[in-house]
């Protein structure tokens, strides 16, 4: 009777394992497919000579603007990769946002003016640092709100266990 | 009764988010464009078939018009070029072109030996008026009221079906709400 009722909290417990398993393998599986099915469709601009990880244009001589330039275009989310930022992806549109960035710097405008000017053309998912505003506050509070509701589960499955009495001996007659 | 409740209320969130998310339709890397509902980038460039002449949309106001934009290195134009050539032979509303990131030359041919659809075709070699219409790939194609307002974006090649569905009754709407 008490092993029955065990092997139930057990079982609930590798459910919930096994539900968040589930749900993480397809939401890959829903990312790679659209991937692949988009590929053709929809082309990239054509490929950058530009070698990895190099700009074509060269160093800022500014050190300063340098130093700006390498982390606002780390910042900038290259469209077409889309898991790439405009700094680390060669293909020709990173490489011409690239050029706008470097522009708009050495003209003297402000990082937040950059980052207007792109978001105001590419949206919001032009940005990887997903800016603390009322309409992304969700986003924000999201990893929270999953720990708190993990937790309780956790907490409710461990008190469950802990109310019952041991019983790790075989039970005499079982094998 | 919570026991059965909460995980069925799970349960059914999950298929409504399947639903949502496993969409063969739905093409997870187009973005929605912030220029919906905003006025339309002016530009002024050089004619892709003569660089004397100069193309721009700053005279198109008044005119519902479509905004596609292409390159000869881009295979999904060529896909498209069809549609856009019955388009054109419609007569419905006047195509104008951005040849984007391309070669004047190979664009000549390319309108040449497979018909010209646009009323004039802009050469944007360094990208920039691209960028100001956050254009991220090719072909796109924007839908532009009389009042110079972005009020449609289809990214991907064009096809009739789409033309219909979703092009032709909102230039019919711009044009019934006089815009």
């Amino acid at each position: 009777m008490r092993c029955d009722r065990r092997r139930f909290v057990g079982h609930r417990a590798a459910s919930a394992f096994a539900f968040a398993a589930i749900f993480s393998v397809a939401n890959f599986g829903v990312a790679s497919f659209g991937l692949a099915m988009f590929g053709a469709a929809h082309a990239a601009a054509a490929p950058a000579d530009a070698a990895l990880g190099l700009d074509e244009h060269g160093q800022i001589e500014n050190p300063a603007l340098q130093a700006r330039f390498e982390d606002i275009t780390k910042q900038l989310r290259c469209l077409v990769c889309q898991n790439e930022s405009i700094a680390d992806s060669n293909v020709q549109l990173a490489s011409d946002l690239r050029r706008q960035v470097r522009e708009m710097l050495l003209a003297g405008q402000s990082d937040q003016a950059i980052f207007d000017f792109m978001t105001a053309r590419y949206g919001e998912f032009v940005r990887f640092n997903t800016p603390l505003e009322a309409k992304t506050l969700w986003i924000w509070a999201s990893p929270a709100i999953l720990l708190a509701l993990g937790g309780a589960v956790v907490l409710r499955i461990t008190r469950a266990r802990s109310r019952m009495p041991l019983d790790d001996e075989p039970t005499p007659g079982s094998t | 009764m919570w026991k059965f409740l909460l995980p069925f209320a799970a349960f059914v969130a999950l298929v409504v988010l399947f639903a949502f998310g496993l969409n063969p339709n739905r093409d997870i890397r187009a973005l929605p464009s912030p220029l919906i509902g905003k006025a339309a980038p002016i530009f002024t460039l050089t004619d892709v078939l003569d660089p004397a002449r100069q193309v721009g949309n700053g005279a198109m106001k008044g005119q519902v018009y479509v905004f596609n934009v292409w390159g000869t290195w881009c295979v999904g134009c060529r896909q498209e070029h069809q549609t856009l050539l019955a388009i054109s032979q419609q007569h419905v509303v006047p195509i104008l072109g951005l040849d984007w990131k391309d070669d004047r030359d190979k664009a000549s041919q390319w309108l040449t030996a497979l018909g010209n659809p646009y009323q004039a075709v802009a050469f944007d070699s360094e990208g920039r008026t691209a960028i100001d219409w956050g254009v991220y790939g090719a072909p796109e194609t924007f839908l532009v009221d009389a009042h110079g307002q972005v009020i449609f974006k289809y990214i991907s090649p064009l096809t009739l079906e789409v033309w219909e569905k979703e092009f032709l009754p909102r230039i019919e709407a711009a044009r019934r709400n006089g815009a």
